[in-house]
């Protein structure tokens, strides 16, 4: 515990209730989960049957019905396409934004730092009808890059704000030095902003990712097209239709977990960090 | 030779000109949009016909007054979240993990979260199977106006509380530790110190995660009541943020859905205002 500053004053015989406590509150979070896990790895009748239990006959029937019957797969692509998309848009212009308000002088810098601020505190909801009113009069209705065009502009206000505080922290010699040696604008941005503040920029492409591949409204309202449907309202559809079919329903909620899952189990360090950051906002 | 003015600007303008575009302009738009009746093709001026016709719809009543249950949802959630941040605060081995198992429900979709808790609470879900092996009935919890909040209530709660028991334990973490040694060597025991350091200490934070819980109360409930109860029975669970999209998609009056997304937005306005006056005011003392 040497990284924090944690009060643990407590003797060994006070740490086990302690202990138990986290524990406790831990499988309120885990059992559910394992729960969906199981139930989706058997039958139905025998999920009816003991629901409690582990399988008698694991099988992978319905994630097989979801993918051949009902597009679970396209959907899974479709998902991952729109979202890493949009992360690799944001990013750009979250980096050069981000560079730009906080190393070099820009015309009325504090303006643009409050624009970017202020447009993170409206409400979702108040964006759904103009926002589809827009897109329709551009004619991009039902196509990704209406979706994508939202998830960048929701998605840019934090993103800015995030690498600006995070490109801050160059020190100004290294910068002063590359514009010594010549170095211009992208120069300096590729080959010493990019690099000093990769661990930022790889925090803020999980925290862009995450919330793309989760967002469920505008992939809902925006995408009509079955072939073209995202992974979110498939689930949601699913969900609605086979209310009798438990082990079903649970191997899409285990399917749209899993990604968000694997890179909380992988980059668990980014996206605490980046929280602390979104935080002091 | 400085760097010209030019080459940040225009670097920042990408960026800018989107958000503008996409999110300040269509807030200025739906403005415009609640002062007239139109399907999205044609705008009729309509004055302030669809604001007299929200504040006089028993329906806009009933769902506000919903919003106002779903604030049950907030101490419970911060409750939870404050018990997770103490127990984590001790720093205990593995307390890490616990922080990124508490975590957990967040880096979920809405439409996961909320589709378990549906399956968990359906006719054959996991509460019913549960209620069969005491020989207990199963019974229709969405048929039920105070079982579906409750449901949902519970959703929040569970998906919430990490997240706020992150933003607390960080508020623990910056009390100065001197304090606690002090009042170790002055005899005080473990529950006394929690009750006259720890809390008092993290007032602030607790009253910011108050109303940042509030604010999500009021915006963002709409993935939760589309997934499990799609706003039902009747209006028993809609939401304002739901009513909008019902309003939005299922009336040939665009304009009234968007007259409901601008009282919302002030709304919410005057919530952060407030939030920001109080917190001003605690920096000065």
């Amino acid at each position: 515990m040497s990284d924090t500053t944690i009060s643990a004053q407590l003797n060994t015989r006070g740490r086990l209730p302690i202990f138990i406590g986290m524990c406790v509150v831990a499988a309120t979070i885990i059992y559910p989960l394992f729960f969906i896990l199981t139930t989706s790895l058997r039958s139905n009748a025998e999920y009816k049957a003991d629901p409690f239990g582990l399988p008698n006959v694991w099988t992978l029937d319905n994630y097989i019905t979801l993918w051949n019957q009902y597009g679970i797969g396209r959907a899974f692509t479709n998902s991952l396409l729109v979202a890493l998309t949009s992360v690799a848009i944001i990013l750009v212009f979250a980096t050069l934004a981000g560079y730009s308000l906080a190393k070099l002088p820009v015309f009325g810098s504090k303006y643009f730092t409050a624009g970017f601020v202020s447009v993170m505190l409206i409400p979702g909801p108040v964006l759904i009808i103009p926002i589809y009113l827009v897109l329709a009069r551009l004619g991009i209705v039902g196509e990704y890059s209406g979706l994508i065009l939202v998830y960048v502009a929701t998605g840019l206000p934090f993103a800015t704000f995030f690498l600006t505080l995070t490109f801050r922290a160059i020190p100004d010699e290294i910068l002063e030095a590359a514009r010594v040696d010549g170095a211009g604008f992208f120069r300096t941005l590729w080959s010493i902003v990019g690099p000093m503040g990769s661990s930022g920029i790889a925090t803020l492409a999980v925290l862009q990712f995450l919330g793309a591949w989760n967002e469920l409204i505008f992939a809902l309202i925006l995408i009509q097209d079955e072939k073209l449907k995202l992974l979110t309202p498939v689930l949601a559809s699913i969900g609605k239709r086979f209310v009798t079919d438990q082990p079903l329903t649970s191997a899409g909620l285990f399917i749209t977990a899993l990604v968000p899952l694997l890179m909380l189990a992988f980059a668990s360090k980014y996206i605490m960090r980046g929280l602390q950051v979104g935080l002091s906002r | 030779m400085k760097p010209s003015k030019w080459i940040g600007t225009l670097a920042v303008l990408p960026a800018f000109s989107i958000v503008v575009g996409f999110m300040a302009f269509p807030v200025a738009f739906a403005l415009y949009i609640s002062f007239t009746k139109t399907n999205g093709l044609r705008y009729e001026w309509r004055g302030l016909d669809n604001y007299i016709a929200i504040f006089t719809d028993p329906i806009v009543h009933q769902v506000f007054l919903n919003n106002f249950k779903f604030l049950i949802s907030v101490p419970l959630v911060i409750m939870l979240g404050l018990i997770s941040a103490i127990l984590l605060f001790e720093g205990i081995r593995g307390w890490k993990l616990f922080r990124v198992i508490f975590f957990l429900p967040n880096v979920l979709s809405v439409a996961v979260i909320g589709l378990m808790f549906k399956n968990f609470f359906g006719f054959d879900g996991a509460v019913n199977q549960l209620r069969g092996v005491f020989g207990q009935e199963p019974i229709q919890f969405f048929i039920d106006a105070d079982y579906s909040i409750a449901i949902i209530v519970l959703a929040l709660v569970w998906s919430g509380f990490g997240f706020q028991s992150l933003l607390l334990l960080a508020g623990l973490t910056s009390i100065n530790p001197a304090v606690f040694e002090a009042a170790a060597i002055d005899g005080a025991g473990w529950w006394r110190r929690l009750w006259s350091i720890t809390l008092p200490n993290i007032r602030k934070v607790l009253g910011f995660v108050f109303i940042i819980n509030i604010l999500f109360t009021f915006s963002g409930l709409f993935g939760f009541i589309f997934v499990i109860t799609a706003g039902g029975p009747g209006y028993e669970t809609t939401t304002i943020d739901y009513l909008v999209y019902l309003r939005a998609f299922s009336s040939n009056n665009l304009g009234s859905g968007a007259a409901l997304a601008v009282v919302l937005f002030l709304f919410i306005g005057l919530l952060t205002l407030f939030q920001n006056k109080v917190f001003k005011l605690q920096k000065e003392d």
